[in-house]
């Protein structure tokens, strides 16, 4: 089992090897990135339109947040497969608890907003306490847990609603959340960009993010050190829960109602994806948010320039699939070269 | 050591010390709780419906299980080796529509007998090894992870899917294929109730009385072990998720006749459905434990549950609360016979 906690080279080849190592892992994704960048460039004079642009900066954003949450649950070594379904339940109670907030009180839309924001948060808390717990006191399998509260959770969504888009939120939240920009930029895009240097600060700097690391190293050797599994692994969980439940809120914000049908399998997917890509090793124990947030904006990317291409929306899955697998196996393949040596 | 392990008597981790006496009643309890509690089910809704314990019905129940239970078949074999497969459902529609091509080639409705029939099995079955070929050497010998490999080519398989269809349904089944599939019987049974038992009768010969079998269990149980024992693993894999997705292929062509159409998205929730099955029914996720008993009595529980909801009108979107919770509930279980053994 390799482990990032990071050991001191033993001597001067392992260390080159380090670099290259590291070289080939973080290299090869901005490499790739650029690729698409320039090629796409070439090919359609749109994509580097600033419309264009900003649509892919904030949609990079609210899939790299969720994937921020997911590989840090994968780093643990789990997984969380009700990310998608959270976005969807978090859009519906942030908006249903806006609106009868609205016609109850009133009043003051920032005391509504608030409120509607708390309860969606709530919402995504809930769901990744409900997991954590699962997978801490009852220790079953993450994937499986969280492909029942998928169901569940998606379930609930569409109870509350009816499949109905929820309307009535205030007007001022919509166009401050969803619609404002700063100096030029969508807020939601300064909100992705802040959490996922908080969380890549979290990783290396605090007890969390190393205990983290540890628990998916080598859960049998945390233990021994001391490292409390249970209250670490619900951790993880939460976080995953309350930053998709964030994206949801954030969506919400910019189609202007509370939809069951926001998130669902494909963000699920990607944000998998996203987290595999950018190196997050599903063994756990390995793993950067940064580097995740960065694959994030490489798959948004992708989409994005396969539509402008005009590539037919139904082969683009394959692309996805394809790169994820290279993508895992190039992975493995180093790390065996590493390990055999 | 199993206890639903019914299709692997020879497993050497079941054996037990002699000494245990105490644990034998419960052993039998263990045993007998998933049939009790189907029966417990029906009796249940027969309560509230009269019309649910009619022959009609509990035939129409047994021939809904039947196609659920072949991909819950087809879904624990490669679990059994610590596997998955996402790309089960997405397997489906593409058989659905490669079978439902390969007949409009020959054809379509106008054309009958035997040859039409074998030129969509063998269309289908041709896409289904492939994949399971791909899942098969990605797992094995790149050492992907089943999860990221099967999640790459669920996506690949979908692209397939919806590209060779157009994303429309594929008309032109030919009445002779229908008639194989879903309208013929057998001795006055459906022919979905007859392949499935036949499929569940060889498959529980191969996997409880063959060597191919005998490994998949000690695969499961301990790799390291099984490659020691000089066991081919990596050939074994491949033949599990070429096996999955045959067994997938089959029960897609058993649809695909009783729909009428080659479907491109008949497969929907079937990979986390027949998941749901087989883990409900006792297969374990850590391998080596489960077998045919147990994934049909899956396959019947869930169908019984959500064929008894519809009649007493419970709402769509509950059932989906219902499955979810019945997924977690499934794994707690599990979870708890592993503790107390």
């Amino acid at each position: 089992m390799s482990s990032t906690v990071a050991l001191p080279a033993h001597n001067t080849s392992s260390a080159s090897r380090d670099i290259l190592h590291s070289l080939l892992r973080v290299g090869l994704l901005p490499l790739l990135l650029l690729i698409v960048v320039v090629g796409t460039s070439l090919m359609s004079p749109y994509f580097l339109g600033w419309l264009n642009v900003l649509n892919i900066l904030r949609m990079a954003s609210f899939l790299a947040i969720i994937a921020c949450g997911q590989a840090l649950v994968i780093i643990a070594g789990g997984f969380d497969l009700s990310v998608g379904a959270v976005v969807a339940l978090s859009s519906v109670v942030t908006a249903k608890v806006m609106a009868a907030l609205s016609t109850a009180l009133g009043g003051p839309e920032l005391l509504v907003a608030v409120l509607g924001v708390l309860a969606g948060l709530g919402s995504g808390f809930a769901i990744g306490l409900f997991n954590g717990l699962c997978v801490s006191r009852l220790k079953v399998s993450g994937f499986v847990v969280t492909l029942g509260t998928m169901s569940a959770t998606a379930g609930i969504g569409l109870l509350l609603t009816n499949g109905i888009p929820v309307y009535g939120m205030p007007n001022s939240f919509v166009k401050a959340i969803g619609r404002s920009q700063v100096l030029g930029f969508p807020i939601a895009i300064y909100i992705g960009l802040a959490i996922v240097m908080v969380i890549a600060f979290v990783q290396r700097r605090t007890l969390f993010g190393r205990y983290v690391y540890a628990i998916g190293g080598n859960q049998e050797a945390a233990v021994v050190s001391g490292v409390s599994i249970r209250r670490h692994l619900v951790g993880t969980y939460v976080l995953s829960g309350v930053l998709a439940a964030l994206v949801g809120i954030l969506l919400t914000a910019l189609v202007g109602s509370g939809q069951a049908t926001l998130g669902g399998d494909t963000m699920m997917l990607q944000s998998i994806a996203a987290a595999v890509i950018g190196g997050v090793s599903l063994r756990g124990g390995i793993g950067r948010v940064e580097v995740v947030a960065v694959a994030a904006l490489f798959l948004t990317i992708l989409s994005n320039a396969l539509n402008l291409l005009h590539v037919d929306s139904r082969l683009q899955p394959i692309f996805l699939g394809l790169i994820m697998v290279v993508a895992v196996a190039l992975d493995e393949f180093s790390r065996r070269r590493m390990s055999s040596v | 050591m199993s206890d639903v392990n019914l299709a692997a008597p020879a497993d050497p981790s079941t054996v037990k010390a002699p000494d245990e006496k105490r644990s034998l009643g419960t052993e039998w309890l263990r045993q007998l709780a998933l049939p009790i509690a189907v029966l417990l089910l029906l009796g249940g809704f027969g309560l509230a419906d009269q019309r649910i314990l009619s022959t009609y019905n509990l035939l129409n129940i047994a021939q809904q299980t039947s196609y659920l239970a072949l991909f819950a078949m087809a879904q624990m074999v490669v679990i059994l080796t610590r596997g998955f497969d996402l790309s089960l459902g997405p397997t489906v529609s593409m058989v659905s529509v490669g079978a439902a091509l390969s007949m409009a080639a020959m054809g379509g409705a106008d054309a009958n007998g035997l040859l039409v029939v074998v030129a969509a099995i063998l269309g289908g079955f041709a896409l289904a090894g492939l994949c399971g070929l791909f899942n098969g050497i990605v797992v094995a010998f790149l050492g992907v992870s089943p999860l990221v490999a099967t999640l790459g080519s669920m996506n690949i398989t979908l692209g397939v899917a919806t590209t060779i269809s157009g994303g429309r349904p594929v008309q032109g089944i030919a009445s002779s294929f229908a008639s194989f599939f879903y309208t013929g019987t057998v001795f006055g049974l459906p022919a979905p109730i007859v392949i499935a038992l036949v499929v569940g009768l060889v498959l529980y010969v191969v996997l409880s009385r063959t060597v191919f079998g005998r490994s998949l269990y000690i695969i499961g149980t301990n790799p390291q072990a099984a490659a020691v024992a000089g066991i081919p693993v990596k050939r074994l894999l491949v033949y599990a998720y070429m096996l999955c997705s045959g067994l997938a292929a089959l029960g897609a062509l058993m649809m695909t006749a009783r729909t009428g159409s080659g479907q491109p998205n008949l497969g929907g929730t079937l990979s986390l459905q027949s998941i749901a099955a087989a883990v409900v029914g006792g297969t374990s996720l850590a391998g080596g434990r489960g077998g045919v008993g147990s994934a049909v009595l899956g396959a019947l529980f869930i169908t019984i549950l959500s064929n008894g909801m519809n009649l007493t009108r419970i709402d769509g979107y509950v059932q989906m609360i219902v499955l979810g919770a019945i997924v977690i509930l499934g794994v707690v279980i599990d979870r708890l016979r592993l503790e107390t053994r």
